[in-house]
Order: structure tokens, then sequence, then C-alpha cells
């Protein structure tokens, strides 16, 4: 039992194909989908409209198999970064749209209402060319909700915006989602969106899922490099030394780690460490609760925002620590400088051998 | 003072040449007869039959152009089957062909044949007859009017179907709701295109129809019997008249901003 799932999912068009695509997702849940361009994530989100069929596999929504069913019976909506509002429609006529498909009364007040809350309603008599980015993609968002899908699909709907428009346009749909309870599936290029947004996230590359997971999982334990990589965590190769009755110990190769997870000893795996869980000091902390102090190097300061980016190393092994730009000013350190990098052992995630 | 750069220089010169020489021969169109002449020749008999035969053949061709160039367009647009390579090959081809070729194997086709018989029995003979101006209009206009609403439906973003699709519309109310009102100007220009076309038809109609003096004679017709007569001032007469159809077309064609 689970309110959609996709089961082994193969799709073969000539530029992109997938493989071997399964999930669920529970009623209410955010998935955010992330990966490269030409992972196929479009492709997967217009088969579950149902625009291609799939080779092989099934989508199941609320327990009814839909692969077979035609688009316009699934009550699956799609918004897609280039709002596809139908050019010579009015704003009020675009949302309607749907509306007009299924009842013929109360048209109105619905389109005012959703219009309101996402703050269209000054716009309904335009035509959407007239609008600026951020309004068009609001009037598409508007016309998916209005007929209360059961599933809403987005592709990449931010992507086109600026980035305060972009925040302004996440808040508004956040409200109207959370009102609605609408399970989404979203594809971004923007880990900001997941973090705003979504409670599930997958990783796509090269037309497979590569993780799946709740934000906080992917995020932590990356599966693979590549995923690290995507998610901006650290991964570094070890072998496990020890698993007794305390911490499992790691050793790295330049250093050795302590983790609260458990891993048989003797095997190899590798570990991930997010670069927000690190702690720097420019004295050796003598009284921490902390089981983990590596004495590194600074090698380079990137700053990006309102935070930094510490690149560490210890011998041959590098560490990424993002800390606050006030931190860095606090701290009064240029690369160069010695540095103990401290990591609880619950922060040490042992993600696979 | 600007230098005059020779290489913009002799390529203007080149395209006021030729644009020149249309000029002059298009003028001498109007120049040559005088109006009297073509005012008696517009009231002939023969000119009323053939303006009249031209305008009922090329509206009804026209009609049927559409018709088919409609669907025929969307498909190859949207589309992915097996033998579309091959299907937009065949459909092409009469733009490539000479005319008189197309008259031919459309003569032969609707000649003794079994679609031919099969036609015939149906009440629908093609050789040397009214309805075979039509049909040898219909296949003359019908690839520019395909290739003119492919592209019209290549230029419609297909996510507005996807999207009009998601909302709970058929791919016809699809079609009728969203990609139809969309190709509004490249249908308008595919029919006035096709219409030109059709009225303009020679070589087709003259194999396949036959090109018999008040009984097959369209304005092209016309004006080739004139001239192997000697008769200049028919002649003359239904070459201005033929202009005037295309220029109207092209005028139209222009105003709807649409690039085949």
């Amino acid at each position: 039992m689970s309110f959609f799932k996709v089961d082994n999912l193969h799709i073969d068009l000539v530029e992109f194909q997938l493989r071997k695509v399964s999930f669920r997702l529970d009623q209410g849940d955010y998935m955010m989908i992330i990966g490269p361009t030409g992972a196929g994530k479009t492709i997967l989100l217009e088969s579950i409209v149902g625009f291609w069929k799939p080779e092989k596999g099934r989508i199941w929504l609320e327990d009814v198999e839909i692969t077979p069913v035609p688009p316009e019976r699934r009550k699956i909506g799609i918004v897609y970064q280039d709002y596809a509002l139908i050019p010579h429609f009015t704003v009020f006529e675009n949302i309607a749209y749907g509306l007009k498909k299924k009842t013929k009364y109360g048209i109105s007040e619905s389109v005012k209402d959703i219009a309101a809350s996402l703050n269209i309603d000054h716009l309904l008599h335009r035509k959407p060319g007239t609008l600026s980015g951020g309004e068009q993609q609001r009037v598409a968002l508007a016309r998916s909700l209005v007929v209360e899908p059961k599933l809403l699909l987005m592709d990449e709907p931010f992507s086109a915006l600026d980035p305060k428009t972009r925040r302004e346009t996440r808040h508004l749909l956040l409200d109207v989602l959370k009102r609605r309870k609408t399970t989404v599936i979203h594809i971004s290029h923007d880990l900001n969106d997941a973090w705003a947004l979504a409670n599930k996230l997958a990783i796509f590359r090269d037309g497979f899922l590569l993780q799946f997971g709740t934000i906080d999982e992917v995020f932590r334990r990356p599966q693979s490099r590549f995923i690290a990589d995507f998610v901006g965590a650290s991964l570094l190769d070890g072998t496990v030394l020890a698993n007794g009755s305390g911490p499992c110990i790691i050793d790295v190769g330049d250093f050795q780690l302590l983790s609260t997870d458990y891993a048989d000893e003797g095997s190899q795996v590798q570990v991930a460490l997010r670069p927000e869980d690190i702690i720097v000091s420019k004295k050796y902390p003598s009284s921490i609760s902390a089981q983990n102090i590596i004495r590194t190097k600074l090698k380079r300061l990137v700053p990006e925002g309102r935070a930094s980016f510490l690149h560490l190393i210890a011998n041959e092994t590098e560490l990424t620590v993002l800390v606050t730009n006030n931190a860095v000013t606090q701290l009064g350190v240029s690369p160069g400088d010695t540095i103990y990098a401290i990591i609880k052992s619950a922060n040490v995630r042992i993600v696979g051998s | 003072m600007q230098k005059i750069n020779v290489f913009r220089f002799s390529l203007t010169a080149v395209t006021f040449f030729i644009t020149l020489l249309l000029v002059l021969a298009i003028g001498s169109l109007f120049v040559v007869p005088s109006l009297e002449d073509i005012r008696q020749n517009i009231w002939s008999p023969e000119m009323r039959f053939s303006l009249k035969l031209s305008l009922i053949t090329g509206l009804t061709s026209t009609v049927l152009v559409m018709i088919f160039a409609l669907p025929i367009g969307y498909t190859l647009s949207r589309f992915n089957f097996w033998g579309k390579g091959f299907v937009k090959t065949i459909i092409d081809m009469p733009i490539a062909f000479p005319e008189l070729v197309l008259g031919l194997c459309l003569l032969l086709l609707f000649g003794n044949t079994a679609v031919g018989n099969l036609l015939s029995s149906a009440g629908l003979n093609f050789v040397f007859t009214k309805k075979g101006i039509v049909a040898a209009q219909f296949f003359t206009a019908l690839p520019y009017a395909i290739r003119i609403m492919k592209s019209t439906f290549d230029y419609i973003n297909p996510r507005i179907e996807f999207v009009s699709r998601s909302l709970g519309y058929s791919m016809f109310e699809t079609f009728m709701n969203i990609s139809l009102p969309l190709a509004k100007n490249g249908t308008l220009a595919s029919t006035v295109i096709s219409f030109a076309r059709c009225i303009g038809t020679f070589g087709t109609v003259l194999i396949l129809a036959g090109g018999s003096y008040m009984r097959t004679e369209v304005l092209p017709i016309t004006l080739y019997l004139n001239i192997s007569y000697g008769n200049m001032g028919m002649a003359l007469t239904s070459g201005i008249v033929l202009m005037v159809v295309p220029f109207i077309a092209i005028f139209i064609f222009e105003k709807a901003e649409v690039s085949i």
C-alpha cells in the first residue's frame, strides 16, 4: 500500500532513456529530483503524466495501475519551466481551462480563490504574453493546482526566475500546497529548492535512479562519490579497524575516525561527512565531547554568500567545512594556518561497503 | 566622404539589375495591350468561361487540399511512426517533379487501371474532365500546403498540448482547442498559397484534364491556347488575370508573417 508507486520503469526514446526506475511516495510527500542535464528527469515526469509509453514497468496511483490510462484521465498535473501557457487565452481562461472540463459551477470563484492565494488576482484579464516570468509561472501553477490534481509534477519551475522572485514563488507555492496536501514531484537544479520544499530526494544520472530517500538520508549518507559531490558532502574511503562495544573505528589513510554507525571489522567502507557538521578550532581543544579531532592545514578559503567553505588538508586527505563569515573573521585564519577539525562520531556516517 | 565598398556595390548592383528586368517583364504585360482590348477580352465568352472554371476548380481544390494538409501536417509534425521518412519523401516529391511528369503519372493511374476503373465506377472519372482539373490542382498544391502546415505546427510548443491533456482534454479536444487556433496564421497562409498554386497549375492540368477549348479550359490553358493561335490580346488578358491572384496571395502571406 502506497499512494504512488513506480515499479521497474524502462523508457526508450531516441535521445533519452530511463532504466529500472522504482520508487514509492506517500500522500503529501514532496519529492525533489536532482541530476545533471540529460539524466532523463523530464522523460520520467512525462511518462508519469502519460505522454510516453514505457517499454517495461508499471505505475500505480492510489493502488490503481495507471500505466494504460491516457493522460486526460490520470488526474496528474504538470508545470513546465517555460510555463506553456495558452497564448490566445487570458490569464482567467488559462486557469479556468481545466476546471471547465470538470464542472460547470463555481468556476469563477475557484479561479479567483487560487489567483488570490498566488497573488495574481489583479492579472486575470491580461494575456500571458504581457506578464513577467514570475507572474507567468504563478499562472501556470494556478492552472495546475485549481483542478486539485492527485499528483503535481513540476519540471524546473523556478529555473527561469531571478533569485528574489524564486524565493517569493517558493513561499507562495509552499503555502498553497500545505493547505491542499498535494503530493508533488519536482525537478530542480537548485539544492536550495530541495531544502526549502522537499522531504524526499532522488538523484538521477544517465537514466538511472541512483539514490532515493528522505532529504536527510541522501544529504548525510550519499551512496556514491557522484551523489556526494552533487549534494556537497565529502566521501572518504576507509577500512574498519575495530567494531566492538564502543564506536566503530575507521582508518581512512591519513587519520582514523570514530563513528556510531555499525560495519563489519576489516570491511572496506565509505564515510560521508557534511561540511556543516564539522567544527574548526585554531587551538587543540583539550576537553571536548567530540571524538574526532584532526590536525589539518587550511588550503583555501572560498566565500559563498553569508558563509565560507574552508578546504582543509590532512596530509593528502581533503575535508570541506562550512562556517559563517562571522566565524572566519573571529578565527582570523588564513591559508597555511594549522586548524583542528572537530567531528562528532554521530556525524561520521558509514554509507556502504 | 565615405569610401565606396566595391564588394557591397557590385552585389547591390546585381540585385537591382535583376529586379529591374523583372519589373520591365511584368510591366510589359500591362503596357502592350490597350485598355479597350483588355475590357473586350475579359467579357468574351471564352474568358468568362475560363475565369469561372478557374475560380470554381481553384476554390474546390483549395478546400480539399486544406482538408488533407491540416491532418497530414499535424501528423508529420507531432507523431513518430514506422516509415515516416519514406512518407515525407514521397509527399514532398511533387515539389521537385516537373508538373508535366506529375500529370502523366496521374493520367496513367486514373486511366485504364484497377484504381482508375474503380474510381470511374464510383462516378469519379478524372481523365479529360473538369474533375480531372481539380485532381491535377489538388496534387500539385498539396505538398506546399503540407509543408507550411507542418512547419506551423512545429512552431507550436508541444508542452501546451501536453498540459491541456493533463487537464482532462483528449487528443482531439486538445487539437481543436489549442493546436488549431494557434495555427491560425499558418493555415491562412497555407490556404492562400494553395489557391494561388491551384489557379496557376498548367502542366498537370494539361496532361490529366486535357486543354480542350471551352471544356477543360482554365486560365493558364486559355493563355496557352491563345498564344498558339497567335491571339495575343486574349493571351495577355489571361496573363494579367493570372498575375492578380498571386499578387493578392503574396500580400496576404506577408501579412500573416509565417515562413515556409
